[in-house]
């Protein structure tokens, strides 16, 4: 049995590749940051090395494969690789690109002397993190990678040192984080209790051959829910989310609101689904909440979602701060992806994925060009922004497509997301859902036009002049592009969304 | 009841009593000494369940390391014992309610649910098993959790090394 599990373990490293490289990238920075403090490019350009090596791994790693890690006992392993793992994996890898590339010009990271070292190890703990949390299927290994992403993040949250605001920020995250996790664990502990394994694909099985009392199987399901819809930021849940945002440097921030919520997503739905669908239905639709008929699952969430956009939308108008005012609206973008959860077919979930893809590029970029014009102005307010169109005209156009593209206004990609999301609202049949989203995407125009209203409509007398560099000129471009182009031409991405929708086991 | 059912009742009662006055404690020292018969406590429910080495390390660990590294802390820090912490109960009657009703479905899920039983298996060696589990069946979560107290460590480092450049320049 022993070298029977060794072999197994053995074979499953080679899948595990992409994984791998990313906690060598951890150790090497944690080593050469050892060495060579002064360096200033050495440790960015190691993680990005890192991250571009992960990538080209995992695009070379087989399509499917389950059952990663299984050994003696059960055969059913820990770790799974599919289409669905990998879409999301793409998705973090960018992302962490994107945030080392913005941190090299941001102020606030450079001139955090001695702990930037320490910044870049922990992006790569954190999107090694973010990466099981894509793929495990064992709640042991769920929890544990929770907690890896839930600490680097912690830690980079606070990370800007003699800051108030930030330390601040690293505080009430670690406190909130630490309910939601404990909960999360409790809910654990009641679906083991019920069913005696911790593997999601045992779970299913035992549920759906077992008669099991529905009010615990409900408590734990919505402490399980409840965990994860911290790390998204799901109302009632999103208390955190505004001063994190506010408090943490803008990178972070960032990051924080694409890849963990992307984390964050794909947990809920491989969870969810792997472990209270019922396999022998054929009506995908219908059945998705099978094993859980007592409890309407789906108006319960539906319900989260209209809160989650709702509350993000409203207390969004009456944002002084630009960088509070999109922390607002992420929790109101989770809400909208959150409707697409609703459904949980093939449907909803590729509506979210590609939701995830475009939304990647227009907060990133909106956040971006915050940053530039903070580190200039030495201030996120919106009054500072008056004027700021015409003595910055290629900041303030991006600022103004990237915001368009956020609220859903053709011919942005944000309106072709909004799209298919509200389209497979209204196949399935839940139009009153669609049409709140809608209703909620106006409101969002009036904050969102508010800041290009202060900039190109507004005069002021303040000095300001940007010269640009040609790096950022280069990242702000690369952002731009993607959100202009696939708003004319989205075949690829929704060609990718419909390929990424197998879960394994499906 | 059993004798069994009488110590797990007696050890339960333990932990509930002592954690509550981890929370309640306005003194700081109370409340870490109190953790003490919480750990112990817990020590012994795992003894009951047949799980010596877990019962063991939960004692060397917890008891003997960090329990020990948080009262020098504690001592450490300067006049701790004379400040008065800022634990002041607000929205008492809306917090009874809200963990009442928790607590009420909590307890009513622990005694009418059908638990899945596991067949009781007596081990001459557990410390065999649980390496060989950690090195086996659960090894990559064996590494994860390396990984995670590295990531802690680091981390508690960083936000230290913070305070001492922070008091450095008070000091200026």
């Amino acid at each position: 049995m022993e070298n029977n599990s060794i072999q197994n373990i053995l074979e499953s490293l080679n899948y595990f590749t992409p994984e791998l490289a990313l906690m060598l990238t951890f150790f090497v920075l944690l080593l050469v940051d050892l060495f060579f403090r002064k360096s200033k490019y050495l440790l960015p350009a190691i993680s990005l090395v890192g991250f571009i090596v992960s990538g080209y791994l995992l695009v070379y790693t087989p399509d499917v494969k389950g059952f990663l890690f299984s050994t003696g006992m059960t055969n059913i392993g820990l770790y799974v690789i599919d289409p669905f793992s990998f879409f999301f994996k793409i998705l973090i890898l960018l992302a962490m690109i994107y945030t080392i590339l913005f941190s090299l010009s941001s102020k606030e990271i450079n001139e955090a002397g001695g702990n930037r070292g320490e910044y870049y190890v922990l992006l790569s703990s954190f999107a090694l993190g973010m990466f099981l949390l894509t793929s495990t299927i064992d709640l042991l290994l769920m929890y544990l990678s929770f907690e890896l992403v839930s600490l680097s993040s912690y830690i980079l949250a606070g990370f800007t040192r003699n800051v108030k605001r930030s330390a601040e920020a690293s505080l009430k995250y670690i406190i909130f984080g630490a309910v939601a996790s404990g909960a999360m664990l409790y809910g654990i502990s009641i679906l083991y209790g019920l069913t005696g394994t911790t593997n999601l694909y045992l779970i299913n099985f035992y549920l759906s051959n077992q008669n099991i009392e529905s009010l615990p199987l409900v408590i734990a399901g919505l402490l399980i829910i409840g965990g994860i819809g911290f790390k998204i930021s799901m109302a009632p849940f999103h208390f955190w989310t505004p001063d994190v945002y506010e408090g943490a440097p803008i990178t972070i921030t960032a990051v924080l609101s694409v890849a963990s919520k992307a984390a964050g997503f794909a947990l809920l739905i491989r969870s969810l689904k792997i472990m209270f669908i019922d396999y022998t239905a054929t009506n995908l639709q219908s059945s998705a909440w099978a094993i859980l008929s007592q409890f309407k699952w789906n108006e319960l969430i539906a319900g989260l979602a209209v809160l989650t956009m709702t509350l993000g939308n409203l207390a969004a108008l009456w944002q002084s701060n630009l960088k509070r005012m999109l922390a607002y609206s992420s929790i109101a973008h989770a809400g909208y992806m959150l409707t697409g959860f609703v459904i949980l077919d093939n449907q909803g979930i590729m509506a979210i994925l590609i939701y995830f893809f475009i939304y990647l590029f227009m907060n990133l970029g909106a956040f971006f060009v915050v940053m530039l014009i903070a580190d200039k102005l030495g201030s996120e307010e919106m009054e500072d922004y008056t004027g700021l169109g015409y003595k910055a005209p290629f900041l303030g156009v991006s600022l103004t497509i990237f915001l368009i593209s956020l609220t859903g206004i053709p011919p942005t990609a944000g309106f072709v997301a909004k799209l298919y999301l509200f389209g497979a609202l209204i196949k399935a049949k839940w139009i009153w859902l669609a049409v709140i989203g809608v209703l909620n995407s106006v409101i969002s125009l009036y904050y969102y036009l508010k800041v290009v209203k202060n900039m190109f409509l507004r005069e002021s007398e303040i000095e300001y002049s940007h010269n640009l560099g040609h790096g950022n000129l280069l990242i702000t471009l690369s952002l731009l592009i993607p959100t202009l182009l696939f708003g004319i031409y989205f075949k690829p991405i929704i060609e990718f969304a419909e390929q990424s929708v197998r879960i394994f086991g499906f | 009841m059993t004798t069994y059912d009488l110590i797990f009742y007696l050890f339960a009662l333990i932990i509930l009593v002592s954690a509550f006055i981890v929370v309640a404690a306005r003194n700081i020292i109370y409340s870490a000494f109190s953790l003490l018969f919480t750990f112990f406590g817990v020590a012994g429910i795992y003894v009951l369940l047949n799980a010596d080495f877990i019962a063991v390390v939960q004692v060397i660990i917890y008891v003997g390391g960090i329990l020990v590294l948080i009262i020098f802390g504690v001592m450490l820090t300067n006049k701790i014992t004379e400040v008065e912490i800022k634990t002041e109960s607000f929205q008492v009657l809306p917090s009874i309610i809200i963990s009442g009703i928790i607590g009420g479905t909590l307890v009513a899920i622990f005694t009418k649910t059908n638990w899945k039983v596991a067949e009781p298996q007596i081990l001459d060696k557990t410390v065999t098993e649980i390496g060989r589990f950690l090195v086996s069946h659960y090894m990559i979560l064996f590494e994860l959790a390396g990984i995670i107290l590295l990531v802690a460590l680091i981390g508690s480092v960083m936000i230290a090394r913070k305070e001492k450049l922070e008091t450095e320049e008070v000091e200026k």
